[in-house]
């Protein structure tokens, strides 16, 4: 283990009972994530990326294989730990934004910060993502884009070690979506939080520190960037 | 404020619709709880307080004429702390209008100092030997309009005596003041009961040094065993000739007074379990579809790191709310309710210490009561919140399961059913648990709303049969004492009757083993014109030469069928205890009597020739007419019962009105929560419909076509639903003194099917609203939950 892991994964295997047989999500997975990398899980729907990213999160859990953070092996957990895990180690940000529609886009963020031990200053967070005017508009009342900001926001005010996002542009428009994958640079920059996104959109890769691609449950490739590019540049 | 708790708030914003539909529930279930203890409690006590103060007496003897010797007596027997015998008659009383029927029980008062069923003053002063003086009884003070210095003229004896009125009295032998057990509904105008000294009272009935009457105070050990003591006091008096022996729970006025505190507490219960229950429910089928339909918020809130007791409280938080607020409410409006209660009963009752008072240890309860209902309603309605995994509840929803519906084998029935129908018909038998609760939600509805129509015709009828079919007679005297037969020639000469039959009504201990009766035998001629007995099935029956024939309560107290043995011990001295043939039971609401042929009744009492009253058949007022003559005791007249019905009725009615507004808060709440349960949980389906084409009407009309579907079987489910909780009611209601027969016309069902569709439809048209405003493309498209 390098001295800057910050989370290590063994072995890690999730295996599902479709009926009569065992289907493997994920098979026998072996990574290691860095501290303060921008890292970009590659691979086509079914490759059990969603998979992973929710077993890291603390999501759900595995079959089989360990999943170490700060020394600890979340897989052992209970659920109250598991629970304490999520609240203050991971931000969770989601494909479809996931906001409570019933609460402003403040209200959003305070409800991750209120149960975690040392949040950030969410007005200064929320002006981060570029939400000045519209702290106090209802989801409804936002765009794609700035519901995934408020959500980006939502997991970094929390002041997690690591952020994990899933499919983050999937629901967004080319631009839109670029903007967002420059939000998140800015944030692993500013505020020095571990990145990981999944996403099945190939060119994304070209701006992460590390691109790991899997199919079919399996880590097939390993690539490191010795230069991402901008995201501005990235085009699909 | 916490971020979770203002979500709360607003979705109860939403929601206002069902919370507020939900909390009326609470609303009602509390204000009848806490009303209802706190009248009862309070009515309990303030009797029990006015027995203690007053010194009611534990026993209360009748007899034709005992020796004031007699009296003193009782003291040598075991249990008994005190005695006092004291003069009691019922006579006509003079008023302005000749046609009025007016009748006093007159109750002499000795000097004594501590006094057993002591006067408690209202107004005025003491009564003071040697002085015509009269102190009346609040009730018929009132009901009369009396002032004190008034002057009342009683006809005692065929003398009119003047009276001056001293004082306004209450009395605990006369809180609920009757004339007797077959009267039932009390007559403040027509009956009165009026207090005079006692040496007036044995100069003008003629009982001179001796009573008809002793009240009996016990030693405390024994006010367990009064059964004991009273069997001891018969005995010692048997040489006397003792009408009837009657321990403190028999006593008239107490036993209804007893009734009314356990009707109250029953009613309390009934209504309160029933409301908080049905609320629970709606609770709970809400709490679960709105669970469901967070489910992706509920994996962000665990994704964010809340625990599942923080998810759980807040959706528990939702039911406690709806208990919170509205036992609040409740509360507040249980306190005018319990002030109009009050005064409904102060009306009717002479219990001088009662009023209304607040009791904050029922608010308390009730609150308690009532959240922990809605907390357990609210925890089984959200308990799926556990099962939720964060990483489940992001993937989309499964479909549910559809597969071919039972109906769908009889494939000739379903292929002439329209797509429509089809889905209405799928959609049913998709969520069978809730089709089924919406079902006896509806068939409650019916079952609830059939009630105020049956108690409401109920009281017309046991009326109706009573006076009109049963007792042929237009007018009953009774005589003061027993009186030759040709005094009935008398009366005859007097006024214009029609007809006048003898009778002789005479009290007896009748006995079945261990189980006995003491009550009022009446034994008229057998080819009487005057009675019409029926059988319990409507047969006529005719009063046998041999045997003797029983009112149904009198059967039930005894336990005994047509061709039983029963003994009959009469009251007078010297008779002995006969055995007798039960030949017939039959029906009688009113009263436990038992009836014989008056030849029968000659044999039994071994004299001839005497009667105690007679049955009058005459379209005139004879009142008037029978002033002069001496000796009669009282005159009833059908017609004044009937009128007395009609004062009541309006009671009644208002009562019924109410609990047919709590059928409707009951129909309403579930229909209306129930479709909106389905509507939310169908949202994308009916969008799908709407983009395919649909117009909102066609969408409205699924619903209504489905819950129009839920009211017929809730109905058919309601017709013996309620035919059950009439009969339950039925039993609960009725006591020795009367029974309510299960009659339950075809237009009380029609009326409550009636009732039920009106508000089944006043909650759908609530629903339409939900209908029209919905916007189909951003139900399509939204993932914010």
């Amino acid at each position: 283990m390098k001295d800057n892991t910050i989370m290590k994964v063994e072995n890690l295997s999730k295996l599902y009972q479709m009926g009569e047989v065992e289907v493997a999500a994920i098979k026998k997975v072996d990574i290691e994530i860095y501290n303060g990398e921008f890292v970009v899980i590659l691979g086509p729907s079914g490759s059990g990326k969603s998979t992973l990213l929710n077993i890291l999160g603390g999501m759900d859990s595995p079959t089989e294989g360990n999943v170490y953070m700060d020394g600890e092996n979340i897989v052992s957990f209970n659920d109250k730990k598991l629970t304490g895990y999520r609240r203050d180690k991971i931000g969770f940000v989601f494909q479809f934004y996931n906001l409570m529609g019933t609460l402003t886009a403040r209200e959003n963020v305070e409800l991750a910060t209120e149960i975690c031990k040392d949040p950030l200053n969410v007005d200064e967070v929320l002006d981060t993502v570029g939400l000045e005017d519209r702290k106090d508009h209802f989801p409804s009342q936002l765009s794609g884009g700035e519901q995934q900001r408020v959500a980006i926001a939502r997991a970094v005010a929390k002041n997690a070690d690591l952020l994990l996002c899933d499919e983050p542009t999937g629901a967004l428009d080319f631009t839109t979506g670029i903007k967002i994958l420059a939000l998140l640079k800015e944030i692993n920059q500013k505020y020095n939080k571990t990145v990981v996104i999944i996403t099945h959109n190939v060119p994304i890769g070209a701006m992460a520190d590390r691109v790991i691609k899997m199919r079919s449950g399996e880590i097939i490739d390993i690539k490191i960037n010795e230069e991402p590019i901008n995201p501005e540049r990235i085009e699909w | 404020m916490k971020k979770l708790d203002k979500r709360l708030l607003r979705s109860i914003e939403n929601s206002k619709g069902q919370f507020i539909s939900i909390t009326i529930m609470v609303v009602v279930a509390l204000t009848i709880y806490v009303s209802f203890s706190m009248v009862s409690d309070k009515l309990y006590n303030s009797i029990y307080h006015y027995y203690e103060i007053t010194n009611f007496a534990d026993i209360f003897v009748d007899s034709s004429r005992l020796p004031k010797s007699a009296v003193d007596d009782l003291l040598s027997i075991e249990g008994v702390k005190a005695a006092q015998g004291r003069i009691i008659f019922d006579v006509p009383l003079r008023v302005e209008d000749p046609k009025e029927k007016v009748n006093v029980r007159v109750i002499s008062v000795s000097d004594e100092d501590e006094m057993i069923n002591g006067l408690y003053t209202i107004a005025g002063q003491e009564l003071e030997k040697g002085k015509k003086q009269a102190a009346v009884l609040q009730q018929f003070y009132i009901g009369r309009d009396m002032k004190q210095e008034d002057i009342i003229r009683p006809y005692i004896g065929g003398v009119e005596y003047e009276l001056e009125v001293i004082s306004e009295v209450g009395s605990p032998e006369y809180i609920y003041l009757m004339e007797n057990e077959q009267t039932l509904i009390p007559d403040a105008k027509g009956f009165g009961v009026i207090y005079v000294p006692e040496d007036f009272a044995e100069a003008a009935s003629g009982y001179r040094g001796s009573y008809n009457s002793i009240v009996i105070d016990v030693d405390k050990e024994y006010e367990n065993k009064l059964s004991l003591v009273a069997d001891d006091i018969e005995d010692s008096l048997r040489r006397y000739g003792v009408q009837s022996v009657v321990i403190r729970d028999d006593q008239l006025s107490h036993t209804l007074m007893m009734d009314e505190v356990r009707s109250l507490e029953v009613s309390s219960t009934a209504i309160t379990v029933l409301f908080l229950m049905v609320a629970g429910i709606i609770i709970s089928i809400m709490l679960s579809r709105i669970v469901k339909k967070d489910r992706i918020g509920i994996g962000v809130l665990k994704g964010l790191g809340y625990t599942n007791l923080q998810i759980l409280s807040h959706y528990a938080k939702y039911s406690i709310a709806i208990g919170l607020v509205g036992s609040l409410i409740g509360i507040v409006l249980s306190i005018p309710v319990s002030i109009s209660l009050t005064n409904l009963y102060i009306q009717y009752l002479n219990v001088p210490l009662f009023n209304t008072s607040i009791d904050p240890a029922y608010f308390l309860y009730g609150i308690i009561l009532s959240v922990i209902f809605c907390l357990v309603a609210g925890l089984l309605g959200a308990k799926s919140v556990l099962k939720i995994s964060p990483a489940d509840a992001m993937r989309p929803e499964t479909p549910k399961a559809g597969k071919r519906i039972f109906l769908e084998r009889f494939s000739e029935f379903w292929k002439k059913l329209s797509f429509s129908w089809k889905m209405v018909l799928r959609n049913i038998s998709r969520t069978k648990r809730r089709a089924f609760f919406l079902v006896l939600g509806i068939a409650l509805t019916y079952a609830v709303s059939m009630m105020p129509m049956y108690m409401s015709t109920i009281w017309t009828h046991l009326f109706d049969f009573q006076y009109g079919e049963f007792q042929k007679m237009d007018y009953a005297i009774d005589f003061s004492k027993p009186m030759d037969i040709d005094s009935l020639f008398e009366v005859k000469k007097l006024a214009d009757i029609d007809l006048i039959e003898p009778k002789v009504e005479l009290p007896f201990e009748l006995s079945n083993g261990w189980k006995k009766k003491s009550l009022s035998v009446i034994a008229v001629n057998s080819d009487t014109s005057m009675y019409d007995f029926t059988d319990l099935n409507g047969q006529e029956v005719f009063l046998p030469k041999r045997g003797i024939v029983l009112s149904q309560i009198t059967a039930d107290i005894l336990d005994v069928d047509i061709g039983d043995t029963i003994s009959i011990r009469s009251f007078l001295p010297q008779i002995d205890e006969k055995q007798i043939e039960v030949k017939a039971i039959v029906k009688q609401y009113l009263g436990a009597n038992a009836y014989m042929d008056i030849e029968l009744m000659y044999k039994i009492i071994e004299d001839k020739g005497v009667v105690t009253g007679a049955l009058i058949k005459s379209d005139a007022q004879i009142v008037e007419d029978l002033k002069d003559v001496k000796n009669i005791g009282s005159v009833q007249s059908a017609q004044d019962m009937q009128d007395t019905l009609l004062e009541y009725m309006n009671t009644i009615i208002a009562s019924m009105g109410i609990m047919m507004i709590f059928g409707g808060v009951l129909g309403f709440a579930i229909v209306y929560n129930i479709t909106i349960v389905s509507i939310s949980e169908r949202i994308m389906e009916f969008s799908s419909l709407r983009i395919l084409g649909f117009e909102k009407k066609q969408i409205f009309r699924l619903i209504w076509r489905e819950n129009a579907l839920m009211t017929i079987f809730g109905i058919i489910l309601g017709i013996p639903l309620g035919y059950i909780m009439t009969l339950a009611i039925v039993t609960a209601v009725s006591t020795e003194m009367f029974v309510i027969p299960a009659i339950i016309t075809p237009s009380i069902y029609i009326f409550s099917g009636v009732a039920t569709i009106l508000f089944v439809v006043i909650a759908q048209l609530a629903t339409y609203r939900k209908i029209t405003n919905l916007n189909f493309i951003d139900a399509l498209k939204t993932r914010i939950s």
